[in-house]
């Protein structure tokens, strides 16, 4: 399951890479933009991962248009899944409820997940040179976990990678970014959890078409 | 590849959030931008963002307006120090 909200700048940004380099290597359930609600996040079977991007506080997860999508006290069937959330400070509370209640890891923040991105890129967010320092790690976790690898190694791909372009960064209000998500970075539960391999895709496809952005 | 400008930005905001470390804090990120020109470069407008949820700053906010905000919010400046101040 994929949730990819669209409606301000930063679930634009951040779904936009995983739309680019994750979307075409999944199958459905892929709830972007107003499909990212709380009816269909509800109802539908999970898989093996749940990858979502939304705003979120430490108890809760929030999908398109901020609807709650996932709160400690209501937790939906996650038993054997593994869970990654592109938000911020869900490793807090969320984060170890799911694993409670039987998610088999999770990778989340602590902190704010705080990124410079591009505003003249929200027709093309993953062409956003900007915010691609801290997205692209994000995607490569993401398809470490998709290649079948464990967790741990999914989670120190994305970490690295910040660590990594934050030395070789310009702008240092980037790469204080880079630093703190990376630091902030959470791992919860088995980690050496791992999913079924999916096909690997060759990039670059074609952009996708995306959901006009009206702020 | 901090430079003096974003040295002395990371020292204001290590200060108690007063109205003058903030004002010192919005100079010094001024400064800074005026070195680096960060929003300076054609065809952007950058922009720091983040996942937060019903923050008392906000989760978008121009590059160029961070330090008005820096300079009227305490809620911002505490989190410019966690992210800036305390790397």
């Amino acid at each position: 399951m994929l949730a990819l909200p669209l409606h301000d700048l930063p679930t634009r940004s951040a779904s936009g890479f995983l739309i680019r380099y994750v979307v075409p290597r999944t199958g459905p359930p892929q709830l972007v933009g107003p499909l990212d609600n709380k009816a269909l996040f509800s109802n539908l079977a999970f898989g093996d991962v749940v990858i979502g991007v939304g705003h979120g506080e430490p108890n809760r997860f929030y999908g398109y248009r901020n609807q709650m999508l996932l709160d400690v006290s209501s937790i939906p069937d996650v038993r054997s899944k593994v869970v990654v959330l592109i938000s911020c400070q869900t490793a807090r509370q969320l984060g170890p409820a799911l694993i409670k209640a039987g998610a088999e890891s999770y990778i989340g923040f602590l902190e704010d997940l705080v990124w410079v991105m591009d505003a003249d890129s929200a027709a093309n967010p993953w062409a956003d040179k900007f915010a691609g320092s801290a997205m692209m790690p994000v995607v490569h976790c993401v398809n470490t976990i998709l290649d079948g690898k464990v967790m741990a190694d999914a989670f120190a791909v994305m970490t690295t990678e910040m660590l990594g372009n934050a030395a070789v960064e310009e702008d240092d209000l980037i790469a204080s970014c880079l630093r703190f998500n990376a630091k902030n970075a959470s791992l919860l539960g088995n980690p050496m959890a791992r999913v079924k391999a999916r096909p690997k895709v060759a990039f670059p496809l074609p952009p996708p078409p995306l959901f006009p952005f009206m702020p | 590849m901090a430079n003096a400008e974003w040295e002395r930005l990371k020292e204001a905001l290590r200060k108690p959030a007063t109205p003058e470390a903030m004002a010192e804090a919005a100079q010094r990120f001024r400064e800074y931008e005026r070195v680096k020109r960060l929003s300076g470069k054609p065809g952007s407008k950058p922009t720091l963002v983040s996942l937060g949820f019903r923050k008392d700053y906000p989760t978008q906010i121009a590059v160029r307006d961070i330090p008005g905000e820096l300079e009227r919010n305490p809620a911002f400046f505490e989190q410019m120090r966690k992210i800036v101040g305390e790397d």
